[in-house]
Formats: structure tokens, sequence, C-alpha cells
């Protein structure tokens, strides 16, 4: 459904989106993860017509946006990250309007604007002007607007960003049952969360390229059989326990990491007597010890170095 | 049509805004009935309107007088007076040739020179808007400024009054008044022996009741006015009478068109920080579309804008809305049209909403400075009027002034509303140009 193909596009001399490929099938709810700045809503904005790429081709239902703008802007809808309504008109007349672009009239339009005011939980507030809508109900009203008129495919912009707990599980079920029907949905974000909860496959972006590709388990396995120890020393024995176990067989590498030790290896269990050991034999305390399974969120900091939750 | 689902969403924005309601449509009528009531006029009446034409009867009045009389009444520049007698004056107003005929008592002099109060005649229609107080001031200053000239003349040399055969005073003041001042001193201290002193001090005394009278002058109604209507033969809007507010409301309608409309465009760059806007071009739409309904929905507003306004004026200073039904509102369309291209033109060249609002609030002001808005512009120097015609409001203003205050069909002089046409083409054309150049340079973010 759709195809990225060493997308570029770069702002001056900053390449925001810098060389990225994947590709969704249809019907897959698709998740592009990365940190503020990453790309994702410049990627967004290239896959939607509304910038040309500068390099690289993106097809989108079998037309190519640079070729066939027209096209692709029938098949996709789109939620864009702020929240794009008029906050003086009504709810309702949004809807109305949004739908008219499309080429929506008449009673049908009428039936599905009601139809989205009752998906969004908003038709008793159809009338009021948007303006005086708490974030949840902005974000849930934004996000049917990009549904007026019906699209096969679905652009998410990080469409949960400043809203609470509650209203950001509503909007996800929302979501997650557009996915049921057989849309097909590319979701932007930067909760590490969301995306694992939410996503069949998972595209994670970093400084405009795409780190890590796959469904959410090969990620996983991308880091293979893997346990992250993690622990507390004091700095001065820092430098000695890196050089002692870097050329362990066991260890896959080992690294300080906010001011703790996190050593990567094949199987924890077994080299847990080996550092116990090594501490007694220098009278140093385990201050505090953890292992790990890796999960998206080690898979992340492995590749970026950065926290997504920053 | 998109492009009027986007106008439409637009218009319905503004009309659900209060705040742009009231400073769009309600103070432009409140600050023309303010500067129609203070102003009555004067500072425009030399340059946008032709004078009022009145007629003069008095018999027996020095030429001295009716050359200031004239004088006063021409210089505030509402009349051109035209000496009559009172057969002619009766004629004149009755065929609406002059506005009004104002009527001066035979022996008008005797009572000037007595200070008497003086009783004139105002014959006017009853339809027209002339108003007596005005003919009041304009005479009574002139006959003050004539009785306190007369009074002092008569004081300071009474010599000329030896040719009504007081001769004897005037040899006494002469013989007083000549000679070096060493002269004169010596006169005063003798002055107890000189056996004429009792005639001079009759004579200064009698000076000192003409300046005593000259101050009183100053300070007296001189005049009492009575209008007599006279009832014109002629449809009264085909006299000369002028509504002021024919020339003020046009021109506060086209200064608060420019910053509605200035307002409106903007709303580019509210749409694009609001993200609207990049939502509408991930749409269908097309960019032509979304230029045109964007000019559409501006010139809407503009046209809703002066539409009130000239019914608010018409409706309540009985303004004048033009000879026939169609000059106006096409003046107001394409006025509206040419003003949204410059200002949407403006808009689209700066990079952001503070840049335009900047922008465009210097260029309001000096539009409306150099194209009339301010000033009318036969008032201005010629080389501002000829830099003014660059302005599409010195083009707006021309039409307005045409259809209210001549009262003529626009299609007889249709230049101003071809070049506004032309105008609004040309700048639409720019503005859709720099729209798909800043898309391609992706300037719309
Ligand atoms: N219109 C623009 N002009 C210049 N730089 C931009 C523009 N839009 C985004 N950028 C830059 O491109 C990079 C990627 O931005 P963006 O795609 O918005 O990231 P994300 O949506 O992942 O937070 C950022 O460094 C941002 O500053
Ligand atoms: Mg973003």
């Amino acid at each position: 459904m759709i195809q990225v193909e060493n997308l570029a596009k770069k702002f001056g001399s900053l390449r925001a989106v810098d060389g990225i490929s994947f590709q969704v099938e249809r019907g897959v709810l698709f998740g592009l993860l990365g940190p503020n700045g990453a790309g994702k809503t410049t990627t967004i904005n290239v896959l939607s017509t509304l910038l040309p790429p500068d390099e690289g081709k993106v097809t989108i239902g079998g037309y190519e946006v640079r070729l066939d703008p027209a096209a692709v802007r029938r098949l996709i809808g789109i939620v864009p990250q702020e929240i794009a309504l008029y906050q003086d008109l009504a709810a309702r007349d949004n809807l109305l309007f949004w739908g008219r672009l499309y080429g929506l009239a008449g009673k049908d339009l009428g039936r599905r604007v009601d139809e989205l005011l009752e998906l969004a939980d908003l038709h008793q507030q159809a009338k009021q002007k948007v303006e005086t809508f708490s974030g949840g109900m902005k974000r849930r009203l934004n996000l049917v607007a990009g549904l007026v008129h019906s699209p096969e495919i679905l652009y998410l912009d990080e469409p949960t960003v400043g809203i609470d707990a509650q209203a950001r599980s509503r909007i996800l079920e929302m979501i997650r049952e557009l996915s049921n029907r057989g849309m097909t949905v590319i979701y932007t974000t930067h909760y590490l969360e969301e995306a694992e909860q939410l996503c069949d496959r998972i595209g994670v972006i970093d400084k405009g390229r795409m780190v890590a590709l796959g469904d959410k388990e090969q990620l996983i396995d991308q880091v293979g059989d893997q346990d992250i120890i993690r622990l507390h020393l004091p700095q001065d024995a820092h430098k000695e326990f890196m050089e002692d176990f870097a050329e362990s067989t066991d260890c896959l590498g080992v690294r300080i990491f906010r001011g703790k030790i996190e050593v990567c290896t094949v199987d924890g269990a077994r080299m847990l007597p080996g550092i116990q050991a090594w501490l007694s034999s220098r009278n140093l305390d385990l201050q505090q010890l953890e292992v790990e399974r890796p999960n998206l969120e080690t898979l992340y900091l492995n590749l970026t170095g950065r926290d997504l939750r920053e | 049509m998109v492009i009027f689902s986007v106008a439409g969403k637009d218009l319905l924005r503004f009309l659900g805004d209060r705040r742009a309601l009231v400073v769009s449509l309600a103070l432009p009528l409140v600050l023309t009935f303010i500067m129609g009531l203070s102003f009555g006029g004067g500072l425009f009446g030399k340059s946008g309107i032709s004078a009022i034409k009145i007629a003069l009867v008095a018999e027996g009045i020095p030429e001295l007088l009716r050359d200031r009389f004239t004088e006063g009444l021409e210089e505030s520049g509402f009349f051109s007076v035209s000496w009559v007698d009172s057969n002619a004056a009766d004629f004149l107003v009755r065929n609406g040739e002059v506005s009004a005929a104002v009527v001066l008592p035979d022996d008008f002099l005797r009572q000037a020179l007595s200070f008497e109060e003086i009783p004139i005649l105002i014959w006017k229609d009853p339809g027209s808007s002339l108003k007596a107080g005005i003919v009041e001031e304009v005479l009574s200053r002139g006959l003050r400024e004539y009785q306190a000239g007369e009074a002092a003349y008569l004081g300071l040399w009474p010599e000329d009054a030896a040719a009504a055969g007081d001769s004897s005073a005037v040899d006494l003041v002469e013989k007083y008044f000549e000679g070096a001042f060493s002269t004169l001193w010596q006169s005063w201290r003798e002055v107890e022996n000189d056996s004429s002193w009792a005639e001079f001090q009759e004579r200064t005394a009698r000076i000192m009741d003409r300046q005593v009278a000259l101050v009183e002058a100053l300070g007296q109604p001189g005049i009492e006015l009575e209008v007599q209507d006279k009832v014109s033969d002629q449809d009264v809007s085909q006299s000369e009478d002028i509504n002021l507010f024919n020339y003020f409301l046009p021109t506060f309608a086209v200064f608060f068109l420019m910053f509605g409309v200035a307002g409106a465009t903007g709303d580019f760059h509210r749409e694009r920080k609001m993200g609207t806007l990049q939502r509408q071009l991930m749409s269908p739409l097309r960019a032509l579309e979304f230029v045109l309904g964007k000019w559409l929905s501006a010139s809407l507003q503009g046209s809703l804008q002066l539409m009130v306004l000239f019914l608010g004026g018409a409706i309540l200073f009985q303004v004048n809305l033009g000879p026939d039904p169609w000059s106006l509102p096409l003046a107001i369309v394409l006025t509206c049209t040419a003003a949204t291209g410059f200002f949407l033109l403006l808009t689209l060249l700066c990079r952001d909403e503070k840049m335009a609002d900047n922008l465009k609030t210097i260029v309001v002001l000096i539009s409306a400075m150099l194209g009339g808005n301010m000033v009318p512009v036969d008032s201005l120097p010629p080389w501002i009027s000829a830099v003014g015609q660059f302005f599409f409001n010195y083009w707006a203003n021309l039409s307005f002034s045409h259809i209210l205050v001549s009262n003529r069909n626009i299609f007889e002089e249709p230049q101003p509303l071809l070049i506004l046409f032309g105008a609004t083409i040309g700048l639409l054309g720019a503005s859709l140009i720099v729209f798909i150049l800043r898309q391609r340079r992706g300037g719309l973010l």
C-alpha cells in the first residue's frame, strides 16, 4: 500500500529525513517511533504531498506522490500533529467543511459527520465552538476530521500529545478500532509504550535515519538472546571493571550509561557469579544490580543512546 | 464549487466574531457620525464639494460692506454669493437655482450704525439641507466687524465728520494734536486757562462713547434671523444642496475597509500557524482554489462591511446611494476585490503574521494618506495626488465620490472601475504566483 524508498528531505543544510525506506502493507498499523526532531512529521508531510521529496521515491496506493499528488490526496486521511481545526467554528461546522473539501455534500455529508461526531463521542457538543473543548475533546475531533471521506489510508502524527492518560487510552482505542476495520495506518509517536501496545510493525527513526524496522518480535530478536546486566559501582572501579570484562567470552559489550555499568551478555545468569567474584575480590559491595530481558527500549538505547522517555 | 466552501467557512467565522463585527461595522458609522457633526464640513468644503449658491438681497448697502459679506460667506467654503434684487432672489429660490436667498432690510445700514438688532430674512426651499445657523453666523460676524470698524473709525478720525459741519470741534482737536511733542505737552499744561477746554472735554467724551459702542457692538447679537420657506418647483435632489455625509461616509468606509481586509487576508498566516492551511493542502483542494477561496471570502467580508456602512449611512444620515441600484454595489464589489488582492499579495510576501501585520498597518496608513482617505486628494500637493493614483483606494474614493456626491451613474465615467477591475486581476494573479512559489519552497509550513 505504501512504499518509501530512500526518501530524503532537506531544510537548507539540515537533512531532516536522510534516506529512509519502509513499506506498509494494506491493513497494517505501522508505527514510526522516534524522539522529537527525528523527522517523523517531515516524513508524514512528504507522504501526504505537502512537501516534495528531495530524493527517493514514495508510492501510495500505486500513485507516486511527486507525479500524481491529487490521486494520493484522495486516498489518504490526515490527522496532523497540531489541532488543525477552526477553533472559532462549531465541531460540526468543522467536519462539514473538511468533508466538502473531499467533494462530499448534502445528506451524505450530514450523515457522515453525525457518524463521526458519534465516534468521537462529541455529538452532544456538536454545536459548540472548538475553542470551548478540552484537550482530549479537541484531539478526538482532530482525529475524526481526518476520517470524513472514509480514507483507505490514515496518517496520525502524534495524536496523543498533550493529553491525560484517560483521554489518551480513548484515542488509542479509536485507532485500534479503525485498524481492525481494515484501515492502513501510519502512526507516529515518541511514546514507546504506544508503539509497543498499538502497532503491528514499527520503524524506529532517529536523526532522519531508520535505525530499526520490523515486527515488534523481530525487533527484539535483533537484540537476540541478550540480557542486560546493569550495576552500580563506585566511579574509580569503572575503568578496571570494563577492562577486565571486555575480554570475557560471555560479554557482548560493556559501557557506562548514566553512571551505571551496562553489560550486554548472551546469558545473564551465567555471568553473574563471575561479577560477584570480581566484586568480593576487591572488597566492593554490590550496591545495585539488575538483569533485564531486552525490550524495545533497550533496543532503542542500544541504537541511539537516547532514552525515549526524555 | 469547493471555492465557495472555503469562502463560506471563513464568512461563517467572520460573522461569529463579534469583536470583528463591531470594529468593521459599527465603528465607521460612529466615526462618520461624530465627524459629520463636529466638522460641519468646513475642512472639506473647498476641495471635495461645490459651494452652496446663495443670493443676497440688499438695497442701499455700500460696496465696501457688500464685499465684506461676500468675502465672509465665501471664505467659509460653503457659499458662492450673488447680489440680486428681491424679485430675482424669489425667482432663483423657486427654481432651485440657489439654495437660499438672504434678504437684508432696506435701512440695514442705519440699523447697523445705530447698533440695533437687524431683522434678516432667509428664503429657502424647505427640502434644502442648508443650515440657517451657518448663514447667521457668517452674517453676524461680518456685521459686527463692520460696526466695530465704523465706531472705531468715527472715534479716531473725527475730522472726517467735518463734512457734517462740526468744524469747530475738528479745529480744536487738530489744535491739540498738532506740532511736536513739546508743543503738545505745553498745550496740556495750559489747558486750564484755555476757554475751549469745555469743548475739548465734550469731544473727548464723545470719542469715549464711540469706544464703548465699539465694545458693545462686538459683544452683541447683531442680527435676528427669520427663515421663510419658499417651496421650489424643482426636485430637491436636483438642487445644489449637499449632504456632507455623502463625502465623509465613503472616506471612512474605505479606510476601515482597508483595515478589515488587511485583517481578513492575515488569516493566511493564522491558518498556517493553526495547521489548517497545511491540512487543506493535503486534501484534494488545489492551490488555485485555496487562493481564490481566501480572496473571495475577504472580498465578501469587505463588501458586506461596505454595504452595511452605506445602508446605515442612508438610514442614519440620509446618505445618497446613487442614481441607480447598480452603480454603488458595483463600485463596492470592485473596491473590495482590488483591496483583497492588494492585501493578500502583501500577506503572502511576508514571512509570518507579525511581519505581515506591521507591513500592512504601515501600508494602510500610507495609502489612506496618499489616496485621499485622510485628507481630500484635491488639497494635497499635485505630486502626492500623482503618487496616490497608484493606490487602489484613490480609485475607490473617486468612484464613490462620483456616485454619492455627484450622484452620477458610474458607467458615465467608468475609468475608476476599470482600473479597480484591472488591479483585481493583476493582484490576484500575482498572489497566486507567490503562493505557488512559496509552496514549492516549503514556505507554507
Ligand atoms: N519547515 C522546516 N524548516 C526547517 N527545518 C525544519 C522544518 N520542519 C522541520 N524542520 C527540522 O527538521 C527536523 C525534523 O523535524 P520533524 O520532522 O518535525 O521531527 P519530528 O516530527 O520527528 O519531531 C528537525 O530538526 C526540525 O527542526
Ligand atoms: Mg513532529
